[in-house]
Order: C-alpha cells, then sequence, then structure tokens
C-alpha cells in the first residue's frame, strides 16, 4: 500500500491529488479534512493547541492503515495532522483512502479517524479568546 | 531514562522531560514510585496515564532500563 503521514507545525497545504501510482486501480479517493469549530463543550474558542509524540504517533498510524488495509483492500493512504496552534476554521488534520470501490474507502476513512481519537499519541487543547 | 511528558501533564509540571537514572531494569511500579518521588505533581494523573517505552505503549509485564524512551501518554485527544 502506498502511505504518507506527515506532522506538520504550519497550515496544511491543499493537498494533491490521488497519487500517481494509483490511479486506474482506485475506484474511489476518499478525503476527509477535520477542521476547527468555533466552539467546544459550549464555550468559545480562539483555537485548538494540537501536541504530538510524532515517533509514536507515527508507528500507530502505520499500524492502523496496516490493518485496515487487510480488512478493507486499501490501495494508498494519506495522513496529514498539524500540531501547534490551529486557528478557528482551519484543518487540524487531513486523511484521505483509495480504495476499489468507495464503500472500502468510506469505512475506512471513518475507522481511521475513529482510530486516531482511541490511541495515537495527540493531543487537543482550546485556546479562549483573548 | 528519558522521560517525556505531553498535554496538560507537561502544562501542570511546566516541563517536557527528565532524566532519570536506575541501577538495574525496573517494573512499571516501581519506576511511578521514583516518578512521583521525582515529579509529585503527577500524582492526579497517574491512574490515566500509560506508558510508553521507545514509542510504543508497555504492558504491564515489562521492565524499564536506563536506555529507554518513556512517555507517559494521557488520554488522547487528536484529529
Amino acid at each position: 500500500m502506498w502511505m504518507e503521514i506527515l506532522f506538520l507545525d504550519t497550515a496544511l497545504p491543499p493537498p494533491p491529488s490521488a497519487p500517481e501510482s494509483v490511479r486506474g486501480r482506485a475506484g474511489a479517493w476518499a478525503e476527509f479534512h477535520g477542521c476547527v469549530r468555533a466552539a467546544e463543550r459550549g464555550e468559545k474558542i480562539a483555537a485548538l493547541r494540537y501536541d504530538i509524540y510524532e515517533v509514536m504517533a507515527r508507528r500507530m498510524v502505520t499500524t492502523h492503515l496496516e490493518t485496515l488495509e487487510k480488512k478493507h483492500g486499501l490501495i494508498a493512504a494519506r495522513f496529514w495532522h498539524r500540531g501547534g496552534i490551529v486557528p478557528v476554521g482551519e484543518a487540524a488534520v487531513y486523511a484521505a483512502i483509495a480504495a476499489p470501490h468507495r464503500r472500502e474507502a468510506f469505512a475506512a476513512l471513518a475507522e481511521l479517524m475513529d482510530l486516531l481519537k482511541t490511541d495515537v499519541p495527540i493531543w487537543k487543547a482550546e485556546v479562549v479568546p483573548a | 531514562m528519558k522521560i517525556l511528558y505531553f498535554a496538560h501533564v507537561a502544562k501542570a509540571l511546566g516541563r517536557r522531560e527528565d532524566d532519570l537514572y536506575v541501577p538495574a531494569p525496573i517494573t512499571a511500579d516501581d519506576l511511578w514510585e521514583r516518578l512521583l518521588a521525582l515529579r509529585p505533581g503527577l500524582a492526579p494523573y497517574r491512574a490515566s496515564i500509560h506508558l510508553a517505552r521507545n514509542g510504543e505503549y508497555a504492558d504491564a509485564a515489562g521492565e524499564f532500563s536506563n536506555g529507554d524512551e518513556v512517555a507517559l501518554i494521557p488520554p488522547v485527544s487528536g484529529g
């Protein structure tokens, strides 16, 4: 499986399209952008601050993607997560999955995001307006 | 061994890492005893923290040695 995992401390760039190597094999390239909302638990916020243990996070996302590859027959995956301050309205995470069919791609993408919140060492904290 | 702190735990302690010397490999319970002696501010978080050794969650029976990088992992919240 083609795989790209990046942790960035700047705004996530516009993601490129599916990698060249999967074209013709993937019937679906499903994408997800996780963005910061203006309120958390009913309180207005200015941003979220993310802390990432990168070495371990990379290893765990790799393991989860390999598990999802076996389960759903994935062809490619791209996972980007931003660290540091992420202002309201901006994306903190971008994930994309290529699979032969849309059902597998959608399912794997949803499962990846659930797994991310289970055990991948990334943390967020609210930054309140000044 | 290097001890790493993250997120609200790092904020509460005011630091992101410590160096801890142990004369011989120690269990997780022994490690916690030493950590709490070194950083009493960890006490409120102990029940919610998982230990990771060299980038992987440590199992309960595992031991920790001087060359290890040990991370204290509070509940995660990525995405």
